[in-house]
């Protein structure tokens, strides 16, 4: 009984938790206002399943995808603020290989120039080497990860504006669509992609010991690689997996548009996934990382914009909206406040037993 | 001339958690007094200063200044009634200059602007009070650890401080600097200020203290004067048991004929140290003796290629390694506890279990993790095996006393089993309980056949331990010398004139 509720007081302390009740909180109010809010529905003709929990999942997936990546490089104390450049690059060298030159391919259709396989494969080993070069001029370079990432985040939109020599191209390539706008197992195709991100990353951080380095490298750099981490290699690793998994993220994001756009392609992306690795828990100075803490953080930030959306709440307004609920959480996540839920529910605990 | 007191503590107990950290402890402190303040890790040494500057509230018991009863809130409360602490890490900022740092916060004003003139003219009057002849205007990063402590002290002292209470002062100050901060101290005393100093060093005590109170487990042990008792009655009070046990510490037994373990030859880092060679035999122990940087670490961490050694060899084990990082050497079966455990050693935010199984698992690479049993069962092993006091392994590292961090990153060690270890300065700072496990420790392992440098500022562990004793002195070996047949004045000799 002691046991239980010593854990009680250790929950509170957790910021995991407060994000949980957050989220169940904001969807609480969902729920009072609308009451339909919850429903999900089956459309036969699609095959899919609709409802505007189905879609917070499915418009987070970008920002779920690359914020694994954002908990790794938090977790080592950085950030990494190329992540939004990285989607348009992707984006941009995907539409390039399905349309390639257009004046000799003028209108869009159910096509491809190149090999399907390039319009994947091509934009993902691109952003991956982009993060390689952010995580050598970290690693070995010693800047800072915030400037470093400064230069991509910056040029990172013109090689996307001279890769397509600053056009937009649509295309309408079925097989592309299927990645941002097909389905499996009635879900969303974004959400199958999301879930299989989540699980690979964290097997590769929790099943094997570079979850415990990347902490061990965040908190204590010297130290670690004095216990022969090779501190290097795992940053460059984090850096790289950063990219890639924007990479993936640039790919849905312009097959649910099926189209790039270098200018708003990613936008911000790079503020919302610090937001969701911190409203998760994983603290900016480095450290322990908590990946479930950041899918939560994702689905709030998701649930904010939706919850907006769906109350017709004037579209001037929603960036002011958005900032307010996730003041709230912060201050509900803020140590004073935790330990002061903790320490009632400890004292709780003592007068029962 | 004894004072009046100005201090007064009766009765303080603080309760945290499940501990009685201080129980009904009595203290008391005069004007003009240097008082020593004693007690093993964990005794409430830390604690009490903390009631008295505020950081810690009492659950009961009084405190009198000046016959007043004070309840002070926190650290500045404390200071503005004349209570200064200087903790043992210089809370200072080491980019702002020197006399910045000594008026952050209450910076003199002249027309609305900081006077800068004036800042920079009493600072300069206040170190050369200390006999610091130094430009105040140069970064504080710029001077060394012993000028960064005599900041922290005129910063505490500028404030019309009535009570100074220095924390660890001394732990990474050489002897001169030592002597130069005693000098501070005594004047200060002289000008009639109370003085409380907390160090592990026992030496220390006898050299500056008037007075020193033991505590024990949060018990008060009592108050005495500095010729009431000596040494060896001293550490017994301080530990509770006979200390026979440091003192029957026998150096390792190592046959002439014992394989070479650790042979390196004419190693240099291309800058600070040139031609350096060595020479170590299975579960031999060499104690590295010598002044702060005399190149004793400097030739550590090219063993361990934490700096590279751009030329010369190193052989482990009748084999020639390739040293280029810690990496490569954990490879070669070495290991290193190197000197700064806070920055180089432990890691504060990971748990115990997770510190002691880093080395093991680095090692392995990531691909091949170990499960959490596995390094649970590992963590209990050694936690029970060096005694680290701790409720369980999950525990923050960070959150350990000295001691016993240390003892991790011994255990840390440990599981790897290396055959070199090179531990620099691992009894620093620890209470006299602790370096006699550390040392008992070392002595064991040589004992299973592990070859062990051991590098410390305290000519008497070295000797104590020693097989072997390797003198440096500007950042070149000077001498050899038998652990068995060398006394202090023989090694002091040899750092001082530099020949054998």
């Amino acid at each position: 009984m002691a046991g239980k509720r010593f854990d009680i007081a250790g929950l509170m302390q957790s910021k995991v938790t407060w994000a949980v009740i957050a989220e169940a909180l904001i969807l609480l109010v969902c729920f009072m206002i609308r009451p339909d809010f919850f429903s999900i529905s089956y459309q036969p003709s699609t095959g899919m399943l609709y409802g505007s929990l189905i879609d917070i999942v499915n418009r987070s997936a970008e920002i779920t995808i690359i914020s694994m990546g954002m908990t790794l490089v938090i977790a080592l104390g950085g950030t990494d603020l190329s992540v939004g450049a990285l989607v348009a690059v992707a984006g941009a060298i995907a539409l390039k290989f399905l349309r390639w030159d257009v004046l000799t391919y003028t209108t869009p259709g159910d096509y491809t120039v190149y090999p399907y396989i390039l319009v994947i494969a091509v934009p993902l080993v691109v952003c991956a080497l982009m993060g390689l070069f952010n995580g050598f001029l970290v690693a070995k370079g010693g800047i800072q990860p915030i400037i470093a990432t400064l230069i991509l985040m910056v040029c990172g939109r013109g090689v996307a504006q001279i890769l397509t020599d600053g056009k937009q191209f649509t295309t309408g390539y079925s097989p592309f669509r299927v990645i941002g706008q097909g389905s499996f197992l009635c879900l969303p195709m974004p959400i199958i992609i999301t879930v299989i991100v989540v699980v690979a990353v964290a097997l590769f951080t929790r099943r094997t010991a570079f979850g415990a380095f990347v902490e061990s490298v965040g908190v204590n750099p010297s130290a670690s690689r004095l216990s022969g981490i090779k501190a290097g290699s795992v940053i460059l690793l984090v850096f790289m997996i950063t990219g890639l998994l924007s990479g993936i993220a640039g790919l849905i994001y312009s097959s649910r548009i099926m189209s790039n756009d270098s200018n708003n392609a990613g936008l911000n992306f790079e503020m919302d996934a610090i937001l969701a690795v911190v409203i998760g828990g994983t603290n900016m100075a480095g450290g322990k990382f908590s990946l479930a803490g950041t899918v939560v953080g994702s689905l709030i930030i998701r649930t904010i914009v939706t919850f907006v959306y769906y109350f017709g709440i004037v579209a001037e307004a929603t960036m002011a909206f958005k900032a307010l609920i996730i003041a709230v959480v912060i201050v509900l996540q803020s140590e004073p406040v935790r330990k002061y839920f903790a320490r009632r529910a400890a004292m709780k605990g003592g007068v029962r037993a | 001339m004894p004072g009046k007191n100005i201090l007064e503590m009766r009765g303080i107990t603080i309760e945290f958690p499940g501990v009685k950290a201080l129980d009904g402890v009595d203290f008391s402190l005069r004007e003009g007094e240097i008082h020593s303040l004693l007690g093993e890790n964990g005794a409430g040494k830390s604690t009490l200063i903390k009631c008295i500057n505020g950081v810690n509230r009492k659950d009961s018991g009084t405190i009198l200044l000046d016959g007043h009863e004070i309840n002070p809130s926190g650290p500045n409360e404390a200071m503005t009634l004349g209570i200064s602490t200087v903790f043992q890490e210089v809370n200072l900022c080491p980019n702002l200059s020197v006399a910045e740092n000594i008026f952050v916060g209450r910076q003199p004003m002249k027309r609305g602007q900081i006077d800068w003139s004036e800042i920079n003219r009493r600072a300069e009057e206040l170190m050369s009070r200390f006999h610091l002849d130094i430009d105040v205007t140069r970064p504080l990063s710029y001077y060394s650890t012993a000028v960064q402590q005599m900041t922290a002290i005129a910063r505490a002292v500028d404030v019309q401080a009535k009570i100074l209470i220095l924390d660890e002062p001394t732990s990474s100050l050489d002897e001169n600097e030592v002597q130069l901060l005693f000098s501070v101290m005594r004047q200060l005393r002289d000008s009639g200020m109370g003085i409380i100093f907390i160090t592990h060093f026992l030496d220390q005590i006898y050299a500056v203290s008037d007075r020193m109170t033991i505590l024990r487990n949060g018990h008060l042990v009592g108050t005495y004067n500095i010729d009431e008792l000596g040494k060896f009655e001293l550490v017994t009070k301080m530990v509770g048991k006979d200390m026979d046990v440091i003192f029957s510490l026998k150096r390792a037994n190592v046959p002439p004929d014992a394989p070479v373990m650790l042979k390196a030859e004419h190693i240099g880092d291309g800058s600070r140290i040139d031609d350096m060679s060595l020479t170590l035999r299975k579960g031999e122990l060499v104690g590295f003796a010598g002044l702060l940087g005399s190149g004793r670490t400097e030739t550590a961490e090219m063993l361990f290629g934490a700096t590279r050694a751009v030329h010369g060899e190193i052989f482990v084990d009748g084999e020639k390694v390739s040293i280029r990082t810690p990496f490569d050497a954990i490879q070669a079966e070495e290991a290193f506890c190197p000197e700064d455990r806070k920055r180089d050693g432990i890691i504060g935010d990971l748990s115990i279990r997770e510190n002691i199984m880093l080395a093991v698992q680095s090692r392995k690479g990531f691909m091949h993790p170990m499960t959490k049993q596995e390094q649970t069962e590992l963590a209990d092993k050694y936690i029970a095996l060096l005694g680290i006091a701790t409720p369980d392994c999950e525990k923050k590292a960070g959150e350990l006393s000295g001691g016993n961090q240390q003892k991790v990153i011994l255990a840390r060690w440990m599981a790897a089993s290396p055959k070199v270890l090179i531990l620099d300065e691992p009894t620093r700072g620890i209470d006299i309980g602790a370096k006699a496990e550390i040392q008992r420790l070392m002595l064991e392992m040589c004992g299973e056949g592990v070859s062990v440098i051991f590098i410390s500022s305290e000519l008497d562990e070295i000797i104590r331990c020693s097989n072997r004793i390797v003198i440096m002195r500007d950042r070149a070996k000077v001498a050899e010398v038998d652990g068995a047949s060398c006394t202090q004045q023989d090694i002091l000799r040899i750092i001082a004139e530099g020949a054998a």
